[in-house]
């Protein structure tokens, strides 16, 4: 894999049962580059990322990724019966960050991604009782807790609000700048020039949008 | 496998169980319920049953509602702790298995579940053991804990290989029910056993070897050996089986 590249996608197919959902699928990104993926509602975006990240095994074709992955799934994927921070801890010691408070420990990059999307008044409230603008930002932000150099995100901005929305796409503009690949798989793509390159997945084929 | 992972992995599992109402809930009612049921509907009358684990011609003579309480015991530390461990491996699939793509091992998540039950475990057979003294004096009452104990094992990792095995909730619930019901709450009574037709039946489900442990120990001074190392063999069983489900499901592509 090129030093530069972060995400190497090589003829990936995919089929469950008699239907086909990905055909020779090839496609890479480099770093401080971000990518969209769009399509229609069962277009096979959502297996195309499960092959990406590792949930699912293509029938054929390989993927070649950078270790450090930040990974931000569709569907709500937090602790709702732990506190915003213990599942900051939580994740934390999944990517093997440093303890809490210690040197090279997490506590302030929590800080920051909590005062970052405005949500550090609920540090110690229990997710199941936030609203579900505000478990997407947590769900975000364990994504990015670790600085990974390719972030992979599901629909991220589906439940964040207009002002939520313009800070992620400040911090994905940060996150470019200092060397991370950002891939973005979404039904709608609003703001092309926010993209360094656009794909559209019709049938199973991947094509330049 | 790293420990910090597994105490971490502990600490979160526990907090999680311990913020459950609902667990609490039917942690003290469940006990009390049965026990109390026991106490108004059985009498200090004698009554002569035979027990697997002990010689086919012993006939034993106990009371009536002792026999009745310890039996009830092990039911209710067999739906316990069989319910809790369907929730500690049924929920939270999705998250756990973003858990693992982050770095976790499925050996890391899974020893940190099952570390909580052992605690759970403890606790339950502990709890509802250290009540029977209300009631009756056991003959070897360590024992007898040790039974219900061993009871949480045998009905916890079966808990756990059910909740591996099935994603909803509610079919789990079915199963847990369907088995704990004819075992633990029916077929292991002695009284049922004594008469009937085809004991191996009775002798193969999971319920028999805790259910003679804690029957050994409260009314007799026979060797509890046997139905340790049964009770052991099964439970271990029935964890190595649920461990390779759960680690076949979360399996992720590196």
């Amino acid at each position: 894999m090129n030093d530069e590249n972060v995400l190497e996608v090589l003829n990936v197919a995919k089929s469950f049962g008699r239907q086909t959902v990905l055909r020779d699928v090839t496609f890479s990104m480099r770093s401080r580059e971000i990518v969209g993926i769009t399509g229609e509602n069962g277009a096979g975006k959502s297996t195309l990322l499960k092959i990406i990240v590792g949930w699912l095994s293509p029938d054929l074709g390989q993927v070649m990724k950078k270790d450090a992955m930040g990974y931000c799934p569709q569907d709500l994927c937090v602790f709702e019966t732990l506190t915003v921070e213990e599942n900051f801890a939580y994740f934390a010691a999944a990517y093997g960050l440093g303890r809490k408070n210690h040197s090279g420990g997490w506590t302030e990059r929590e800080e920051f991604l909590l005062k970052r999307f405005r949500f550090e008044q609920y540090q110690k409230k229990l997710v199941s009782r936030l609203s579900g603008g505000t478990k997407q930002k947590l769900n975000f932000s364990l994504a990015v807790l670790h600085s990974p150099s390719l972030l992979v995100l599901d629909e991220p901005y589906s439940g964040f609000d207009w002002e939520t929305y313009v800070h992620f796409w400040e911090y994905a503009g940060e996150l470019r700048s200092q060397g991370t690949g950002i891939l973005i798989v979404s039904h709608f793509v609003y703001d092309r020039s926010n993209f360094d390159v656009i794909f559209e997945l019709r049938g199973g084929i991947l094509r330049c949008a | 496998m790293r420990l910090r992972h597994i105490q971490t992995g502990w600490m979160m599992t526990a907090k999680e169980l311990l913020r459950s109402r609902i667990a609490f809930i039917l942690f003290f009612i469940i006990p009390t319920l049965f026990y109390a049921v026991i106490f108004l509907v059985t009498t200090q009358s004698p009554i002569s049953f035979k027990l697997g684990s002990i010689s086919e011609e012993t006939f034993l003579t106990v009371r009536q509602r002792s026999e009745a309480l310890i039996f009830i015991g092990l039911a209710a530390v067999g739906i316990l702790t069989s319910f809790l461990a369907l929730n500690l491996t049924q929920k939270h699939a999705a998250e756990n298995r973003r858990l693992v793509l982050c770095g976790f091992q499925t050996s890391e998540i899974l020893l940190s579940k099952y570390s909580v039950l052992l605690s759970v475990i403890v606790c339950i057979g502990g709890y509802v053991g250290a009540m029977l003294p209300l009631f009756f004096a056991p003959r070897r009452f360590l024992l007898v804990l040790f039974g219900f104990m061993m009871g949480g094992y045998v009905y916890g990792c079966y808990g756990m290989l059910v909740g591996a095995i099935f994603k909803r909730e509610l079919e789990g619930i079915l199963f847990i029910v369907l088995l704990a019901n004819f075992d633990v709450g029916w077929l292991q009574n002695p009284i049922y056993y004594a008469q009937a037709q085809n004991k191996a039946i009775i002798r193969h489900l999971p319920g028999f070897f805790p259910s003679q442990l804690s029957m050994v120990s409260a009314f007799t001074d026979h060797s509890v050996l046997q139905p340790l190392l049964g009770s052991l063999a099964y439970g271990t069983l029935l964890l190595l089986s649920a461990m390779l489900i759960f680690w076949w499901k979360m399996r992720i592509r590196k």
